[in-house]
């Protein structure tokens, strides 16, 4: 028994395979570029959204999202949040917060998103939190010789940028808590390290 | 005439091929995500290695398009559903119950948003659940309402005439960590559609 032949329309047999192979290899190639180009090239990431929002080396109490009023999108209204644009390209800069309650979370981020340390709230663990963020690797090297340099007895955190996010996250824990929360969260501080001491 | 037109042809499926399919593929790999970065568990879908400085460059560009700034998802992970259990799209139309078994989760926090992350509008400005908030069943599973209209309980207000994405946020390293729990996949609250308009 003959099978019916396919007939595909003329136009499309007169593509060779030679273009069509060339144009899977293109292909590949434009599939890792635009991959690639996203963080650096997108128009939206959160730190540009937020960058204009914050003063640098200054934790900012951030309004509450509401709709029509989110600073960046996908962010629960059930929580109060404070973030600070932190620069060590000249100093260390110091980060305090009071963790109070499960859910909450002390985050710093890369300008890509990267969030390369996270503190959350733990029972049984003290919830006052504060350390540095300095250059990390070699860059320590070229840490500003007038500034202050961290002191043994505090804890570092080496930051694999120059600048990035601090994130404070305080979900509310219903209403009522709500001037408690926020009065908390207000305790986030960040600041260059102190040159004199 | 029919060399030209051949090689017209030749040119015009070289271009589309590659760069529909380049561009077209990545923005899928970016979008939507595959085996490769993330992980499904029911309507539930999961970047397996959001936040991590050592994220895949799909993970990475899917973070930086949607402005997301995550925890690393060795503490925390983020489910997002689009859809309900049963694949139908979720839509503010529409009224669900989410159902979840009783977990000792650290902390969980659940929110709905429209199709591009947006707050819905809502009268009664309640825009998310937490592990904090939300009211328990005797038996301690949770029963949350996605409805339009009030409802006893733990009412979620949906509206607009939009499509619906909720976002759930589990903290807890162990979870994190572990690929199953107790001998099954991680259980996951069923999204049940009860009624549509």
């Amino acid at each position: 028994m003959k099978l019916p032949t396919l007939r595909m329309p003329r136009w499309i047999r007169q593509i060779g395979w030679r273009t069509v192979a060339g144009a899977v290899l293109l292909a590949g190639i434009v599939h890792i570029s635009a991959t690639l180009a996203v963080p650096l090239l997108g128009p939206g990431n959160a730190f540009r959204k937020l960058r204009e929002t914050l003063p640098v080396n200054q934790m900012v109490f951030l309004p509450p999202p509401t709709p029509g009023n989110q600073l960046l999108p996908f962010v629960a209204a059930d929580a109060l949040y404070a973030a600070c644009r932190f620069d060590v390209s000249a100093t260390g800069v110091t980060v305090s917060a009071l963790l109070a309650d499960p859910g909450w979370t002390l985050s710093l981020h890369t300008p890509q998103g990267d969030n390369f340390y996270v503190m959350p709230a733990q029972q049984l663990r003290r919830s006052e939190v504060t350390f540095v963020i300095v250059p990390g690797g070699d860059k320590l090297v070229d840490f500003g010789a007038s500034a202050r340099r961290p002191t043994g007895d505090e804890t570092q955190v080496d930051s694999p940028v120059a600048e990035g996010l601090v994130l404070v996250r305080a979900p509310l824990r219903g209403l009522s808590w709500r001037a408690e929360t926020e009065a908390k969260l207000r305790r986030a501080s960040c600041a260059p390290v102190s040159q004199r001491r | 005439m029919n060399l030209v037109g051949s090689f017209l042809i030749n040119v015009a499926a070289f271009v589309a091929l590659a760069i529909g399919g380049g561009v077209g593929t990545a923005w899928y790999m970016v979008e939507s995500g595959s085996r490769f970065s993330t992980r499904t568990l029911g309507p539930w879908v999961t970047w397996t290695t959001a936040g991590r400085p050592e994220a895949d460059p799909y993970t990475r560009a899917h973070t930086s398009r949607n402005a997301l700034l995550p925890i690393a998802s060795t503490l925390e992970l983020t489910y997002v559903a689009t859809t309900d259990s049963n694949g139908g799209r979720l839509h503010s139309a529409c009224e669900y119950a989410i159902v979840m078994e009783d977990t000792e989760i650290a902390w969980w926090g659940l929110a709905a948003f429209d199709g591009r992350g947006g707050l819905i509008q809502n009268a009664a400005e309640r825009y998310a659940f937490n592990s904090e908030t939300v009211m328990r069943e005797p038996d301690g599973h949770v029963v949350i309402t996605l409805a339009r209209d009030a409802r006893a309980g733990n009412w979620l207000p949906i509206g607009g005439g939009s499509r619906v994405t909720l976002v759930m946020t589990v903290q807890d390293a162990a979870w994190a960590a572990a690929s199953m729990v107790n001998g099954a996949p991680k259980p996951l609250p069923e999204i049940q559609r009860v009624a549509c308009r």
